[in-house]
């Protein structure tokens, strides 16, 4: 199954989108936070993410799913200091936190792809709320 | 095509962990499966689609399936709404 990464500024927002999406996802799908800085102030934290995509990783493959600016740069550099095969089949979703994860997880838990779950929670852009 | 008329009698309406369970059996089948409410239809197979209907409980709903699997399909989704999403 393929595993996914929360990143958020927030400790409490990453917590809090795992647990609603794991509410929603089967058992087995991984799901790992990466919020806050290790002192636990407000901030991304490129070692942390790193440790995230590998915890979530069991070979199918990892989407990243991030908040707002400085989430994807920390991403991005934590992809650079992946091992490559890990780093081949870990992804950053272009995509909301909160409606991404959930529609991720759920893709995840019927055995989507990795490039089929990075779709699904890129579907998020386009849901209207109204 | 196959379709049905259901009416939603679980206690939450299609919230986050129904409208996942709905996507989940959906997926299992080839047929593509849509879900209409009052005003909004949504691709099955999509669960913020299915969220972003925004249904509760008493909504009547009708449920299309259409692909070589469409009966068995259907059947496997009205069960899941008839029995409250297993939830109650």
């Amino acid at each position: 199954m393929v595993g996914l990464v929360i990143v958020s500024h927030s400790a409490q927002i990453a917590l809090g989108v795992k647990e609603l999406a794991g509410q929603m996802a089967d058992r087995g799908l991984k799901i790992v936070e990466a919020g806050g800085m290790p002192d636990g102030s407000l901030g991304t934290d490129t070692l942390r993410i790193h440790e995230a995509i590998v915890e979530a990783d069991s070979g199918q493959g990892v989407v990243v799913l991030v908040d707002l600016g400085s989430a994807v740069l920390s991403a991005k550099t934590a992809l650079e200091l992946l091992e490559p095969s890990t780093a081949r089949r870990a992804q950053i979703a272009d995509a909301p936190l909160v409606e991404g994860s959930i529609s991720a997880a759920v893709e995840a838990s019927i055995g989507g792809s990795l490039a089929e779950v990075v779709a699904a929670a890129e579907a998020a852009r386009g849901i209207l709320k109204l | 095509m196959v379709e049905a008329r259901v009416v939603l009698t679980n206690k939450l309406g299609l919230h986050a962990r129904s409208a996942a369970m709905l996507t989940k059996v959906a997926a299992k089948f080839e047929s593509v499966v849509h879900l209409y409410g009052a005003s909004k239809s949504a691709n099955v197979k999509s669960v913020l689609m299915v969220m972003a209907l925004g249904v509760t409980k008493g909504a009547e709903l009708t449920i299309t399936a259409h692909g070589p699997d469409e009966a068995a399909c259907l059947a496997a989704l009205t069960d899941l709404i008839a029995n409250n999403f297993y939830e109650e």
